[in-house]
């Protein structure tokens, strides 16, 4: 047995708040996580509805142009940095030690410093709109068009490095908790898939996260004291942002959607009642993605006239190849399995069937001379919902459904868990998918209105009635949250009949987490000690 | 009885190809184009056919691999207590399937670079010209009528010069049936030159000479935009 030395909260003897505020419990960190970036994603989906306000009929005056780029940009800024980032972050605090059976996370004061670092972050990118309006760049913020906007920038750049170093030190909080801390016999290609992905997205934010500090550093000098980084007539590119910027944002788009590929490949197995098909393969696919994930950031840039356009149109086509293969991997797990369609499969099922449009309607891009035409224009915004929505907000619901049990010992109503995915899968689309049509068109995104003689107007009303169709899903799940912290704890260990060692331990789990451990010969240890290890 | 269960299920199968097709039917003459705009240049044209190329094959692998998963959730659902196969993986499939991408990638690509080839192909020396500027939040053109050959005043430099403000949108008139090319100049922020009939748009970067080159073959009048923020 390893022992490892980890600060143990001296529980019963602070009050309630103070024990909140002063943990360095990785699950009460995981669920404070959590708690945290739901509380943005309304936020964020708030202003996605007065985006689509604005957007529902033509020549519309809710909002006026100011107000409209204030808001796109914090919808975009505050559901990428402060909700879709962090909140794999909170799964993985509460998660991955449960999985690997460590006691915590290898560092728990830096994992309480990572947490404290967002809510601060978070109220200083808002507070823009208490000084003279909120950033208004978009979230890639565009040198040199960023170089002149309010001092709304400046917060929203001060922010953004500040949930950066965040996810930087709990990327490597992360790494050394899974390569350092896994039980006796978990060998690393035994560790479960989301542990896996996890890491591999702890590698990328290393990697990626300072890249990008680095281009918000060069920008607040430029704007605050004179520097001229990306001003030609200073000396400096107008090109330098978008390559330093997508240098990371590449890399980061799978920083928000692998953690979400691995909760569905924790779920398709336990509900279809078979290993995860080629895991070892999955596992490649994973890397794959990642490494080729450094080579792209250009396909962003075709229309710059600047970047060689066949090596990154080959590259982004190449990233489709580890994706198909994950797709594969999926419909082989479900094949002659025994399925059933508790809340956790119907989202991961959402995610299999939406995150494939969002795979397809990306390599439209990738195909440059189409590029040139849909660049820019509504058919992007389709992609990168089809993409962040359908994908890793489906996961975020399959995620939140399969481990409430565990994390707060009750079980969400299948009923109401019914309704909220039905209304979220239909709003989704209708919100969604016109966006291909309005963008093929010409459309551009980030307009604050169009003419009514575009002939943009039916797609639109469409879109912003499913948009707000999204809204009233929301309810179904908030009434089933509610309804659940309403009755007491009473689920057993594992009530999913489940693989993974976080079932192994009870619901929520004690301080310390295990009191024993069962021995580890494979993937699925709860599997092996239901069915025996001879049925594998 | 598994046979009338399949039976079932190939029905099932049928009846929502056919809800598929019924729909597309209904909403086909909204896809003339195939969702784009009329291509009016020689341009356009070889970017649409690129695009209806790429189309197609995305919806064969959309109708393929979303078919799969309706199969095997409807033909896989649970049905008694026996545990099914654990299978954990094979080889040869992931060998398979790890070609079928590859595949596509090759023939994508490929089609996408000869297009790409061609629609960035230089102009002719003897070429028009058109100079565009951008600046927040409109345009200005610039051409030569000795280029045109229209130049009735032997003495005038014959530059031409078209700006628009804000309000109104600047009118640039080209010929038909002969290559223009457009050469980008901004002194501010980054715009985008966008012509949705060109199918074409191009950054319009400070310190970049930035140019494309279109040859018209339709008349008509078209609407640009002028971007400010592109990204
Ligand atoms: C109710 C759900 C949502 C709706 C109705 C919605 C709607 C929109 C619309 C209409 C835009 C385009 C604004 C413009 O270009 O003028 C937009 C932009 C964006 N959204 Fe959402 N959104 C939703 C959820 C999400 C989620 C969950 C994410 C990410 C996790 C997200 C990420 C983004 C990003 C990154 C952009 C910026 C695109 C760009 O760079 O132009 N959205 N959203
Ligand atoms: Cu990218």
């Amino acid at each position: 047995m390893t022992s490892i030395a980890i600060p143990r909260p001296a529980y019963a003897e602070r009050p309630w708040i103070l024990d909140w505020l002063m943990t360095v419990d990785h699950k009460k960190l995981g669920i404070l996580y959590l708690y945290t970036t739901m509380f943005f994603f309304a936020v964020g989906g708030i202003l996605a509805l007065l985006v689509r306000t604005q957007l529902a009929v033509a020549d519309n005056t809710f909002v006026n142009n100011d107000a409209y780029n204030q808001i796109f940009t914090m919808h975009a800024s505050a559901m990428l940095f402060l909700f879709i980032i962090p909140v794999w972050a909170g799964f993985g605090n509460y998660i991955v030690p449960l999985q690997i059976g460590a006691a915590d996370m290898a560092f728990p004061r830096i994992n309480a410093l990572s947490f404290w670092l967002i809510p601060p972050a978070g109220l200083l990118m808002f507070s823009g709109f208490l000084f003279g309006g909120a950033a208004d760049a978009g979230w890639t913020a565009y040198s040199p068009l960023a170089r002149g906007s309010g001092v709304g920038l400046d917060l929203w750049i001060i922010s953004v490095i500040i949930l950066g170093v965040s996810s930087t030190i709990g990327a490597a909080n992360f790494m050394v908790t899974m390569f350092r801390m896994r039980a006796p016999g978990m060998t690393m290609f035994r560790m479960p898939i989301f542990c896996w992905t996890m890491l591999v997205t702890a590698v990328l934010q290393l990697l990626a996260t300072p890249v990008l500090a680095s281009a918000l550093a060069m920008l607040y000098i430029d704007r605050n004291f004179g520097g001229s980084f990306f001003d030609p007539n200073g000396g400096g590119n107008a090109i330098l942002w978008q390559n330093i910027f997508w240098f990371y944002s590449h890399p980061a788009v799978y920083i928000m959607i692998l953690p979400g590929m691995g909760i569905i490949s924790e779920v398709l197995p336990v509900f279809a009642r078979k290993p995860l098909f080629g895991y070892k393969a999955f596992v490649f696919a994973t890397m794959g993605i990642g490494g080729l994930g450094f080579s792209v950031w250009a396909h962003h840039m075709f229309t710059t006239g600047a970047v060689l356009k066949p090596w990154f149109g080959f590259m982004t086509f190449m990233i489709g190849v580890p994706t198909g293969v994950k797709m594969f991997n999926w419909l082989g797990t479900l094949w002659r399995g025994s399925i059933t369609f508790e809340a956790p499969m119907l989202f991961a099922l959402g995610f299999l069937s939406m995150f494939l449009i969002g795979g397809i309607n990306g390599t439209f891009s990738a195909a440059v001379p189409v590029d040139f035409a849909i660049h820019d224009t509504y058919f992007v915004v389709a992609h990168i919902h089809y993409v962040l929505f359908g994908g890793a907000v489906f996961a975020v619901f399959a995620g939140l459904y399969y481990w409430f049990p565990k994390i707060w010992g009750r079980r969400l109503d299948e009923r109401l868990a019914r309704i909220h995915f039905a209304l979220q899968f239909i709003g989704f689309n209708l919100a969604f998918f016109p966006m291909h049509l309005l963008g093929l068109d010409g459309m551009p995104r980030r307009i604050a209105t169009y003419s009514e003689s575009s002939g943009w107007e039916t797609l639109n009303l469409i879109s912003t009635i499913g948009a707000f169709l999204i809204g009233v899903a929301m309810i179904p799940f908030i009434i089933n949250v509610v309804m659940a912290f309403l009755r007491p704890k009473d689920q057993p260990n594992d009530p999913w009949e489940a693989n993974t060692l976080e079932w192994w331990t009870t619901s929520p789990p004690p301080v310390h987490n295990f009191d024993s451990l069962p021995e580890v010969h494979s993937e699925r240890p709860l599997w092996d000690l239901r069915h025996g290890k001879t049925a594998h | 009885m598994p046979s009338t269960g399949k039976l079932r299920v190939i029905r099932r199968v049928n009846l929502l190809i056919s809800a598929a097709l019924l729909a597309i039917a209904t909403i086909s003459p909204a896809f003339a184009g195939w969702g784009m705009p009329d291509p009016i240049t020689d341009q356009a044209k070889r970017i649409q056919d690129l695009w209806v190329f790429t189309l197609i094959i995305a919806l064969a692998v959309f109708f393929a691999v979303e078919g799969a998963l309706l199969y095997a959730i409807i033909r896989y659902r649970k049905r008694g207590d026996e545990l099914p196969k654990q299978t954990h993986g094979s080889t040869a499939l992931e060998i398979v399937w790890t070609s079928i991408p590859v595949l596509i990638v090759i023939a994508l690509f490929s089609y996408s670079f000869i297009v790409l080839r061609d629609v960035e192909k230089k102009a002719p020396e003897d070429a028009l010209s058109v100079d565009v500027t951008g600046f927040q939040f409109s345009w200005e053109f610039v051409y030569s009528l000795n280029d045109l050959g229209t130049n009735t005043d032997p003495n005038a430099d014959g530059q031409i010069s078209i700006i628009g403000t804000a309000a109104q949108e600047p009118t640039l008139v080209i010929p038909v049936g002969e290559p223009v090319e457009f050469r980008l100049k901004s002194n501010d922020v980054i715009h985008a030159f966008y012509v949705p009939n060109f199918h074409y748009k191009l950054d319009v970067v400070p310190g970049r000479d930035n140019r494309f080159v279109i040859t018209a073959n339709e008349t008509g009048e078209f609407t640009g935009s002028v971007r400010s923020c592109a990204g």
